[in-house]
């Protein structure tokens, strides 16, 4: 069996006394979608917090396998997390820079590369070539992304001013700027309509077999779930209670008890 | 409908009526006077009632012609409207213009010394608002202590220049490296810290750094302040009526008649070229990926983050830039005055730099130079009527922020644009 991308071992994650995660293991394949799914207030927010290092997790382990490195990334702290490890993320209620254009929000996800391209801005002031071609290749990079989301024609537009659905998916190809090994995206497709939806779906897909990451998936949506994933992970109270394809899934009775009983 | 509003207008024009009786009752209506050694209170309530009805009077009908939004021959839909128009699509003639006018400035007939000090204070502050518009209209860091690092660069250049005799283009750097290095050093202990509390950290920082100018007699002569600070001289010549034996000046290397104005004009360009710089240096920075970064921090820290941003190193160098451009500054601020004192650096400048910037509007560095003429001329003009100049002040921020609640110029062009990279 291949390697797999993430794994997570015996996590466990409380707020005093809150036991949001309890130890909890699962792991994510390369270029396979996972996602991870549960009522609210299961704990799938924390586990993204735990592995970008916004929280400190409390005890377990995370490894991010690459060729031919493991890295622990309890490690690293917050910004490490994307810069050294690459692991990108969304949130669950959109994070754009709203006043900025939308290609500054995708050229600011490229900002360490272009950062060292500057010669930490010294070389930038002065216009040099080395510094003008590499900010040219970002520019061509923003425009790639943007070009499959179908928002070219909007890239000089304040990113704050798109409609909802735009939103989403500028966010999902901004953190793909960050050239990521894995994404975690934070319930993608909320709020959206069945066409954007759809969208989203391919979109997904495209990044899954196309760029070969990772995806970490939250998402309530069944349809997308179901639809696009190919390994789901469900939590319930911090706890894992059941994993397996999509279709084992649906028919598993715990699942659908731990939906019926705490939502409905 | 109409009748409603009316009667809330009218309980509302009541009521900015009592507020008034009460702030101006006990401040306008009791004045004390010593008579024979002991204090009598002299009531003067006529006075405070025509207060009270002017205020209750303006305040209805403000109700009536600004805030009513469905009356539209309110002013702020009419003159309002084409003002902000104006600024908002006009603002690059409008600061070529300044320019042109800057540069041929002192040779104007109607030019004076009276104007041409106010001309070099105009552009002192203009320069320090074009450095601190790094720090909060960038960065969005709300730093009330931005007086600190302009006093930080006066006291090293002045020291510098004092015991070591170096000229002021070697002191000016040195200022401003040591300007810097305060900048990081109130950078670090904030780094954690946003919004109110950012700004009350940043505000005693300012105070710190002048009680600790007071106090540090051996270095800074406390309260007396340092004094024979040497002027600048053209590039080595001096401005003197009376050379010494052989020395060389401005005026006799030129052959020309001795005129105290030689200096003043050299000074105003010397702030010009300095405030120039800075401009420059900020409009470039903004499109280097640092500025962008300075930029999006302040839209969302938590997804600068996400992206790999380091907030810790972003925020310094915001915190450093800004701060040598305030050693800048304060080195020029040294020289020309060849006196400071730890008076010259309290926190109404502070204050008065901030507002320059967010009258400006957060970021706008056409702005900054607005706000800057604005205010500051303001407090030229009222500078005879001492005890209303604060009030004119006030009154001021209160009519931007009614008209232009964002500042004067409140639109961001974005720093790079999809249509102009492709067609390059
Ligand atoms: N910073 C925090 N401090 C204290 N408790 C927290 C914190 N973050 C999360 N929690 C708690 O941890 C539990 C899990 O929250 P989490 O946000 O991970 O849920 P979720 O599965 O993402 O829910 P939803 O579907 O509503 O987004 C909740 O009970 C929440 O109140
Ligand atoms: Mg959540």
């Amino acid at each position: 069996m291949s390697q797999k991308l993430l794994d997570v071992e015996n996590l466990t994650m409380k707020f005093g006394g809150l036991v949001a995660i309890d130890n909890l293991s699962f792991s994510a394949d390369k270029d396979k979608i996972t996602s991870i799914i549960g009522p609210n207030g299961a704990g799938k927010t924390t586990v993204f917090n735990c592995l970008t290092g916004f929280y400190k997790a409390t005890a377990g382990s995370m490894f991010l396998n690459k060729e031919n490195e493991r890295l622990n990334l309890k490690k690293f702290s917050d910004f490490k997390v994307a810069q050294k490890a690459g692991v990108a993320r969304t949130f669950q209620n959109i994070r754009l820079f709203p006043q900025m254009s939308v290609l500054e929000n995708l050229l600011v996800a490229q900002h360490n590369k272009l950062m060292d391209a500057s010669g930490f801005t010294i070389l930038g002031l002065f216009n040099s070539p080395s510094f003008v071609k590499k900010e040219k290749e970002a520019i061509e990079i923003s425009k790639y992304w943007l070009d499959i989301i179908g928002l070219t024609h909007r890239a000089d537009d304040d990113a704050g001013d798109l409609p909802y659905g735009d939103q989403r998916k500028l966010e999902i190809v901004r953190a793909m700027c960050i050239n990521p090994h894995l994404l975690c995206l934070d319930e993608p497709a909320a709020g959206l309509n069945a066409k954007e939806s759809a969208e989203l779906n391919k979109l997904l897909l495209f990044i899954k077999n196309e760029k070969k990451t990772g995806i970490l998936l939250i998402e309530h949506d069944m349809s997308v779930v179901m639809e696009i994933s190919d390994h789901v992970v469900v939590l319930n109270y911090g706890k894992k209670i059941f994993q397996g394809s999509s279709k084992e899934t649906k028919n598993s009775p715990e699942v659908i008890e731990a939906y019926l009983g705490t939502e409905e | 409908m109409e009748k409603k509003f009316f009667q809330t207008s009218i309980k509302d024009s009541l009521f900015t009526g009592l507020i008034a009786l009460a702030l101006f009752g006990p401040i306008v209506g009791l004045r004390t006077v010593a008579k024979n050694e002991v204090l009598e209170v002299h009531p003067k309530w006529f006075i405070v009632l025509i207060i009270v009805i002017v205020c209750a009077v303006g305040r209805f009908l403000t109700n009536l012609y600004i805030y009513n939004r469905d009356q539209k021959t309110g002013i702020q839909s009419s003159i309002g409207k084409s003002i902000s128009n104006f600024l908002d699509t006009k603002g690059y003639q409008i600061a070529l213009t300044a320019i042109i006018f800057s540069v041929i400035f002192p040779f104007l007939p109607f030019t004076d010394r009276y104007l041409m000090d106010i001309a070099i204070m105009m552009l002192t502050y203009i320069m320090l608002g074009w450095g601190l518009n790094i720090v909060i209209g960038l960065a969005g860091l709300l730093d009330l202590g931005y007086v600190a690092f302009y006093a930080v660069g006066a006291y090293s250049y002045a020291l510098f220049a004092i015991h070591f005799g170096w000229s002021f283009w070697i002191c000016l750097p040195i200022a401003g490296i040591f300007a810097a290095m305060f900048g990081v050093l109130l950078g670090f202990p904030v780094l954690r810290l946003r919004g109110d509390y950012l700004a009350i950290v940043t505000l005693a920082f300012g105070e710190m750094i002048r009680i600790l100018l007071l106090n540090w007699y051996q270095l800074t002569k406390g309260p007396d302040g340092l004094t024979g600070i040497p002027r600048p001289s053209f590039f080595g010549l001096p401005f003197k009526s009376f050379p010494d034996e052989g020395e060389q000046t401005f005026h006799t290397f030129f052959g020309i008649e001795y005129d105290p104005m030689q200096r003043i004009i050299f000074l105003y360009y010397l702030i010009l070229v300095l405030a120039l710089i800075t401009n420059l240096f900020t409009i470039k920075i903004r499109r280097l990926p640092i500025g962008r970064a300075w930029e999006a921090l302040r839209e969302d820290e938590i997804a600068c983050k996400s992206l790999g941003v380091n907030p810790r190193n972003t925020k310094l160098t915001a915190f450093a830039i800004g701060a040598m451009f305030g050693g800048f500054a304060g080195s020029f601020f040294a020289t020309r005055q060849a006196f400071i004192s730890p008076e010259s650096f309290t926190f109404i400048e502070s204050a008065i730099i901030v507002a320059i910037v967010v009258l400006g509007g957060m970021g706008s560095q056409t702005g900054v130079v607005l706000a800057t003429v604005f205010l500051i001329g303001l407090i030229e003009v009222f500078r005879d009527f001492e005890s209303y100049r604060m009030i004119a002040f006030g009154g001021a921020m209160v009519l931007i922020m009614i008209f232009r609640p964002r500042g004067i110029l409140a639109t961001r062009k974005p720093t790079i644009t999809l249509e102009k990279s492709s067609s390059k």
